[in-house]
């Protein structure tokens, strides 16, 4: 029998916001322990929420890369349940009306782009964090209050790929909007995935699976790949899937039980009365829209008309830190393809031998701009550039010219007549090579080449080099 | 003469004339309320406030609350003073902030003495409840009356004339009620007008912040401090504040009063149906316009119903932090659900888990519909039925209790519906959020009995208008301080 998967995913992304969803306190996550703390995010007792404005306006402006209706009302609701990590034995979240309803995110799959619905985006707060030892627990409360979105996508993927792809089309949306950081290794994007199979023509669901702790984009796949054979192994061998809670473990590459779900929580929603309904103005709401900084799609299609491949063009976006460094270098150069090939090539090669990210390379994006002018502009040969880059990596004072002038680095000489004079005397000096060529040996235009590059000094440009000694050659 | 039995604006006058100190003030105060027999105390901040009272130099002719001492609720977040709210599960709970009124008070120079007891966490109308036992009525030397809650122990510190003003909170008529059995003047705003940042939540949607003075000139100039938004409390109004002591003198011609009948008709009392008829013709007097109008008895019945299922159901969520692992004392357990349960069913008395019951109740999924949901619809309809009244009318005015303060042996704080209308129907003024004061009447038998104003919302200078020509007619603005009452009685 042959089964069909239906995979849903809900995303949570943490806002990189300078203060937390309702509290002035700071943001910042990779502090002490319980050093970023409002009386309100502990819980103590008479403390109000207050809405971070630009929690709203990240909100916004993600529901709107997601095409999605905006409600102009902001509500908030109480989530209620009681466990060690909820400070207030609450969480204000959006229940009844979700900032943003009914959008979608496309998604490039073999059959071409294709429509990925997302049913809701809304707001609320994280809890704080627990680290569990042996017989005790410790509480780090630094998390508790930071501004999350959750994005609920409709159950329409249907493979693995798909869903790791919509999640990466949420994350560059997220990451280039300036909401979040994206990453799902630090846990400031967590995805939950909710898989179910069903035999091809069968209208309803199966039973739904829900797989919580994937820790990466590549897990995604990997964790309902394996989601989607245990569950035909098990409808294969007449064992009905149980509705439950799994884990993906990277090691094995499995996923484990948590726990079997019963009856779903009652969380007792209701409204929340310390936050009246804020109205925003349409001028609010379109003024977030018209802010939004350029999003992944919009750089991607302007990098391609730039003359970069669709490839170079995603492995500079991966890094928003690279893709602005690319922009602002970009303004200088004749080709932002020239520069692409720098940044691909040898900066990133740097960046993986030194551990270093590209903030801290020390390099402005302007200098690197300057090196490849004298690629473009100074007669330099690409090797020449990145040998001047690679001098002032290693020595940051150092200017390019500067770098240059060390390396004895000279152009190249592209003068036909003057090229033609080395070409002769290296055909003068070597007649047997002559004979070789014309006797069919290739090794022998190599040679030649040599030659001449060690009489020029390597002055000359070899690709010209290589051309006019074929001609040369065969005249003779 | 004891400068504590001065009405504010005197008492104001004597520190600016310099004829007591700050200081001396608090020591009169901190002795009244060592010697008091009515349990109304949390807790005396004796050195703090001598402390304070002595550092605050110079009069200042122009701020009336200058060295003027206080008492608060125990409901207020004190910044390094323990706060329980009367309540078990609180107990050694010391704040890291001030609430706003405390704040703004302090900024102003008002000396905070200490902290008063109130009905377990303000969940309570007799004064019978909080973990120090009951809290006496000054009024009643045999203790056999009750006080009213759930701000008993700021009703009867006034009423003692221990301090000049204190702070309260009224949920559903936590001030107004026991002004009304204390003979005070007790008011709470419009719902947004003070900020109710460090007010301990009991239901927030129906919390104010109130307080307890003895006259309306007190209760006004002290609207003029504790009103304003608050950055903290994203529900304070930006409404500008006013000058509320502005219009006391104002004659009251043309100004128009709708009684409502229904709540007058429920009332039993022949002394107080005789003092509320004549109070109506004292008023017309004046120039008022009064009627007698009639709202929806079937709403009015429904009042104290609406009133349980909304309070309730915000109670239950509201005290969910109080779980033995952030607050409340730990008492053991294995899991955190043991270490929850454990805490919670020894630090709450039986009649809040029965609230917190109702509350859960009310909520649950199968249930919320016909419970929660139906309340708050009814909470519209009778918000609607009242701002139908005030759009003819300036004021809603009736008799704040059925009678005077109850006996306790007749008291329980289970539901009942003896009273069912003239005993509930101060939520009003919760549910709508609308400025409500009630003002002394008059006095049965040695205790007093009050009456209640409600006005259209923000327009607290106008009710204060009304509540000083009322206080001029009545009399009763100096007899409210006990000392005096005696004398006169």
């Amino acid at each position: 029998m042959n089964f069909e998967a239906v995979i849903g995913l809900e995303i949570h992304v943490e806002q990189k916001t300078r203060s937390k969803m309702f509290s002035s306190a700071p943001d910042g996550f990779s502090r002490e322990p319980n050093s970023e703390i409002a009386p309100l995010d502990m819980g103590y007792p008479g403390t109000l929420p207050v809405v971070n404005k630009q929690a709203v306006i990240n909100a916004i402006r993600v529901a709107n890369a997601l095409h999605m209706t905006i409600d102009h009302m902001l509500y908030f609701d109480r989530k209620n349940y009681f466990y060690s990590d909820l400070p207030k034995g609450y969480q204000i979240t959006q229940q009844n009306r979700p900032i943003g309803k009914n959008g979608y995110v496309a998604i490039e799959t073999e059959e071409g782009l294709k429509r990925i619905g997302i049913e809701r985006i809304h707001m609320e707060e994280d809890t704080c964090k627990q680290l569990h030892f042996l017989d005790y627990t410790l509480l780090d409360y630094n998390r508790a209050g930071v501004p999350l979105v959750e994005i609920v996508s409709l159950p329409e993927m249907h493979s693995g790929t798909e869903a790791m792809k919509y999640a990466e089309a949420i994350r560059n949306i997220v990451v280039y909007s300036g909401t979040s950081d994206g990453k799902m290794e630090e846990g400031s994007l967590r995805c939950d995935t909710n898989v179910s199979i069903r035999p091809i023509g069968q209208k309803e669901f199966g039973t739904k699976v829900e797989i919580k702790n994937i820790n990466s984009f590549k897990n995604i796949e990997a964790a309902i790949d394996y989601e989607i054979q245990r569950q035909s192994k098990l409808l294969l061998s007449g064992e009905p899937v149980r509705q439950e809670t799994r884990r993906f473990d990277e090691t094995s590459g499995r996923t484990i039980l948590m726990r079997v779900k019963s009856d779903a929580v009652d969380y007792k929603y209701f409204c929340e009365p310390n936050l009246t309904p804020i109205k925003l103005s349409d001028g609010f709401v379109d003024e977030a829209i018209k802010t939004c900084p350029e999003l992944f799609e919009a750089k991607k299609e302007r990098y391609l008309k730039g003359g970069l491949s669709s490839t170079d063009a995603e492995i500079i976006l991966a890094d928003p830190k690279m893709a602005a460094y690319f922009e602002e270098g970009g303004s200088q150069v004749v080709s932002l393809k020239d520069l692409a090939n720098f940044l691909i090539v040898e900066i990133n090669g740097y960046l993986n031998r030194s551990g270093k990210t590209i903030d801290e390379i020390g390099l402005k994006p302007s200098v690197l701009a300057e090196i490849v002018l004298l690629q473009e502009k100074g007669g330099l040969s690409h090797k020449q550039c990145a040998d001047i880059l690679a001098k002032v990596l290693e020595n940051p004072s150092l200017s390019p010219s500067e770098a240059k002038e060390a390396l004895h680095i000279v152009a190249q000489v592209s003068d036909t007549g003057a090229i033609m004079g080395f070409i002769n005397q290296a055909l003068e000096a070597n007649p047997q090579s002559i004979v070789d060529f014309k006797a069919g040996k290739d090794r022998a235009l190599g040679f030649l080449v040599g030659q001449v590059m060690k009489l020029s000094h390597g002055k000359v440009n070899p690709a010209e080099v290589s051309r006019l000694l074929l001609e040369e050659l065969n005249k003779r | 003469m004891n400068f504590l039995d001065l009405p504010l604006m005197d008492l104001h006058k004597a520190l600016v004339a310099k004829k007591i100190t700050p200081l001396a003030l608090v020591k009169e105060a901190i002795k009244r309320a060592k010697e008091n027999k009515d349990n109304a105390f949390e807790l005396i901040n004796e050195e703090g406030a001598k402390a304070f009272a002595t550092s605050l130099g110079e009069p200042e002719v122009d701020n009336p609350l200058w060295g003027v001492p206080y008492f608060s609720k125990d409901n207020f977040s004190t910044k390094g003073l323990e706060t329980t709210a009367s309540s078990n599960i609180l107990a050694g709970y010391i704040p890291v902030f001030d609430a706003t009124v405390i704040a703004k008070l302090k900024e102003r120079k008002a000396v905070l003495l200490g902290k008063t007891t109130l009905d377990e966490l303000a969940m309570g109308g007799t004064g019978t409840t909080g973990h120090k036992g009951k809290t006496y009525n000054p009024y009643d030397s045999k203790h056999e009356h009750m006080i009213g809650g759930s701000s008993c122990g700021s009703a009867a510190a006034v009423a003692a004339s221990v301090v000049p003003f204190a702070l309260g909170s009224d949920t559903g008529d936590s001030v107004r009620k026991p002004a009304s059995y204390a003979g005070l003047v007790g008011m709470k705003p419009t719902w947004g007008r003070i900020s109710r940042y460090g007010l301990f939540p009991f239901a927030p949607s129906l919390d104010h912040v109130g307080y307890f003075t003895r006259d309306v000139y007190g209760s006004a100039v002290l609207l003029d401090v504790l009103a304003g938004r608050d950055l903290h409390d994203s529900t304070s109004s930006t409404e500008p504040v006013e000058k509320y002591e502005a219009d006391l003198e104002k004659p009251v011609k043309g100004l128009k009063v709708a009684v409502l009948k229904e709540i007058v008709d429920s009332i039993t009392d022949c002394e107080l149906r005789a003092h509320f008829d004549k109070s109506v013709e004292a008023l017309k007097k004046q120039g008022v316009v009064v009627d007698y109008v009639s709202f929806d008895r079937q709403l009015l019945e429904s009042c104290y119903a609406t009133y349980i299922v909304i309070s309730c159901a915000e109670a239950t969520s509201n005290n969910a932090n109080l779980d033995g692992i952030k607050f409340g004392p730990y008492r053991g357990g294995k899991t955190y659900q043991e270490v929850m349960y454990n805490a919670r069913t020894q630090g709450f008395s039986e009649l809040i888990k029965r609230r917190f019951v109702i509350g859960s109740y009310c909520l649950m999924r199968e249930n919320q519909e016909e419970l929660f949901l139906r309340a708050q619809r009814n909470r519209a309809k009778i918000v609607d039925e009242v701002n139908k009244i005030l759009k003819d009318y300036d004021f809603i005015y009736v008799p704040a209790a059925p009678g005077p303060a109850p006996l306790f042996v007749s008291a329980s704080d289970k539901l009942s519906d003896e009273y069912l209308i003239a005993d509930n129907h101060l939520c009003l003024g919760n549910f709508a959020g609308l400025p409500s004061i009630t003002l002394p009447l008059c006095y049965e038998k040695g205790l007093p009995i009050g009456v209640n104003f409600m006005g259209r919302a923000f327009e607290e200078k106008k009710l204060f208008q009304i509540s000083a020509a009322f206080e001029r007619l009545s009399g009763l603005a100096e007899a409210s301080a006990l000392a005096a009452k005696e004398a006169k009685l």
